[in-house]
């Protein structure tokens, strides 16, 4: 809510304005700097390619040969299913040993294994074991989404505090009512951290993949782009990944703080405000 | 409603007009060899008396609250209220933390609903008592805010509407104001008098404030540590309601000083 006068509000207005004005200057600064030094042959275009060749093979690569759509899909494909398997074969796998002592005490040795291998070395064997397709990427990616949830998840869970558990107990809640109404939703936020993290590794481990192995996706073209010298292309292709990056990020920020509401204020307000007129009116 | 406002003022002292719902007789808690965190504590609690557990930290007062809750076993003796034995949390013994232990993603009145929920379906008229238990602890207007949105001692507020919402008449109170600033704690001591008389709740309250042990209290046990002890029951004969000017009164220094006296000699 905005209880600042008027005119204060637009002073805020312009400074915001002109604040956005900097920053489009500056940047377009950067690009006449490179497009310059591209000119001059202070860099060698041929390695390095001008803001302007690479605008014209986004142009290119999207809209006129649209090569880049059956990869940008392919890759997609990937990342979206392999970060939903691997997430959720984390946080189930967790919730287990959240709620088994020996199941987490035989767990351990191996999870303590695991986390120390780097889990992308493991891209050559799966590409052995499942072949060059879709499968073995799949594999790769879950691989590398799987453990940050896992591990965030039994923390959170771990961590549910004694007196609140206590004050469920006292009110004689069951282990389930007090796994749904305490432990998961108070292990929310660490299992959102987690989820967020295995989001950006999906997309670097879709990327890998591709590069040791593969016939298609945004890896394949990147590598394609740079064997043929084809910079401005390569550039290109990286500019559209960094959009997806940041796109994903975006959306799981956005999740996330629908999810735990609880700790940011603007959510808190609007559900607390929900709330109040749902039960106004049943 | 009538049953929650049921304002049926305390009568004065006439403890032994009374039955007792709490008896325990020479319960011990034993955490290890050599912890003995509870030896030998003989007891009873009559109906609807406010009864204040005072004493240094190990005296062992937060272990006897437990163990009447029916959170953690006793090593020896027996505990029974009204007369069977505790093994488990009951239906009407109730517990309130130091710690608010609200739920941060519920309002404060689904907060209140919780027990209610736990027992089974949420009626209409259940939410209609949580509504009112709010505006019974003095919560009117903050029905559907987050408790992040409460101060302190708003929060605890809502933990006792909840407290008050499961029925229990028995009310186990660990510290409950314990982390608020002195003037909110008198506040809410005063306020807690009122609403616990007005129900006719059997009050165990566990506090290291000596006054304030006094102030509540029909009776007051007084604890020793290493081991705990339960050194003697001291009675507190003021009429009720009270005001807060007894503190300064002669009679009520006298209480202090022999509280003082007990806890000393340890």
């Amino acid at each position: 809510m905005d209880v600042s006068p008027p005119a204060d509000r637009t002073e805020r207005r312009r400074l915001a304005t002109r604040r956005v004005l900097t920053h489009l200057a500056i940047f377009a600064c950067v690009l006449l700097v490179w497009e310059a030094a591209a000119w001059s042959g202070i860099a060698d275009p041929l390695l390095y390619p001008q803001p302007s060749a690479i605008a014209a093979s986004i142009v290119r690569i999207f809209f006129v040969q649209g090569n880049i759509w059956w990869h940008l899909w392919v890759t997609m494909h990937e990342v979206i299913v392999g970060f939903f398997v691997g997430t959720l074969l984390g946080i189930s796998l967790a919730v287990a040993a959240g709620l088994s002592e020996i199941l987490r005490r035989y767990m351990k040795p191996y999870v303590i294994i695991m986390e120390a291998t780097p889990r992308i070395a493991l891209g050559p064997l799966m590409i052995a074991w499942l072949g060059f397709g879709f499968s073995s990427k799949l594999a790769i990616i879950a691989l590398v989404c799987f453990f940050a949830p896992f591990v965030n998840t039994l923390t959170g869970l771990l961590m549910a505090d004694e007196d609140r558990m206590e004050m469920m107990r006292s009110m004689r809640a069951t282990k389930r009512q007090i796994f749904w109404k305490l432990m998961l939703p108070a292990a929310m936020p660490i299992i959102m951290a987690g989820i967020r993290l295995a989001m950006a590794s999906a997309l670097a481990g879709a990327l890998v993949a591709e590069f040791i192995s593969a016939n298609h996706g945004m890896g394949v073209l990147l590598t394609r782009y740079t064997q043929s010298l084809n910079m401005p292309s390569a550039f290109a292709s990286l500019l559209t990944l960094t959009a997806i990056g940041f796109f994903l990020y975006r959306t799981m920020e956005i999740i996330e703080a629908r999810i735990i509401f609880w700790q940011n204020d603007a959510e808190m307000h609007r559900v607390a405000k929900r709330r109040g007129a749902a039960w106004s009116s049943a | 409603m009538a049953a929650v406002l049921k304002s049926e003022a305390r009568a004065a002292v006439d403890a032994a007009a009374r039955p007792n719902v709490l008896e325990g007789e020479r319960v011990t808690k034993r955490f290890s060899e050599t912890v003995v965190a509870l030896e030998d504590a003989t007891f009873s609690v009559p109906e609807g008396s406010f009864v204040s557990l005072v004493g240094p930290s190990g005296c062992g007062k937060s272990t006897l609250l437990r163990m009447v809750a029916g959170l953690i076993p006793m090593t020896s003796g027996t505990l029974a209220v009204r007369g069977e034995e505790v093994k488990a949390p009951r239906t009407d013994v109730g517990m309130m933390f130091q710690k608010a232990t609200l739920l941060d993603w519920r309002t404060a009145v689904e907060n209140v609903l919780l027990p209610t929920e736990l027992a089974g379906r949420t009626t209409d008229a259940d939410r209609k008592r949580a509504i009112e238990l709010l505006h019974l602890v003095g919560l009117e207007d903050f029905e559907f805010a987050f408790p992040r949105q409460l101060s302190g001692g708003m929060q605890q507020r809502v933990s006792l509407a909840r407290l008050l919402q499961t029925g229990a008449d028995i009310l186990l109170l660990d510290e409950p104001f314990g982390a608020l600033d002195e003037f909110t704690r008198e506040r809410m001591n005063i306020e807690l008098l009122r609403i616990v008389d007005g129900i006719g709740a059997t009050v165990l309250f566990v506090t290291h404030n000596i006054a304030e042990a006094i102030f509540l209290a029909d009776q007051v046990m007084v604890m020793t540590p290493r081991p705990g002890r339960l050194a003697k029951v001291v009675d507190v004969p003021f009429a009720r309601p009270r005001e807060i000017d007894l503190i300064t009164t002669a009679e009520f220094n006298e209480i202090v000083a022999e509280v003082r006296g007990i806890l000393g000699g340890h």
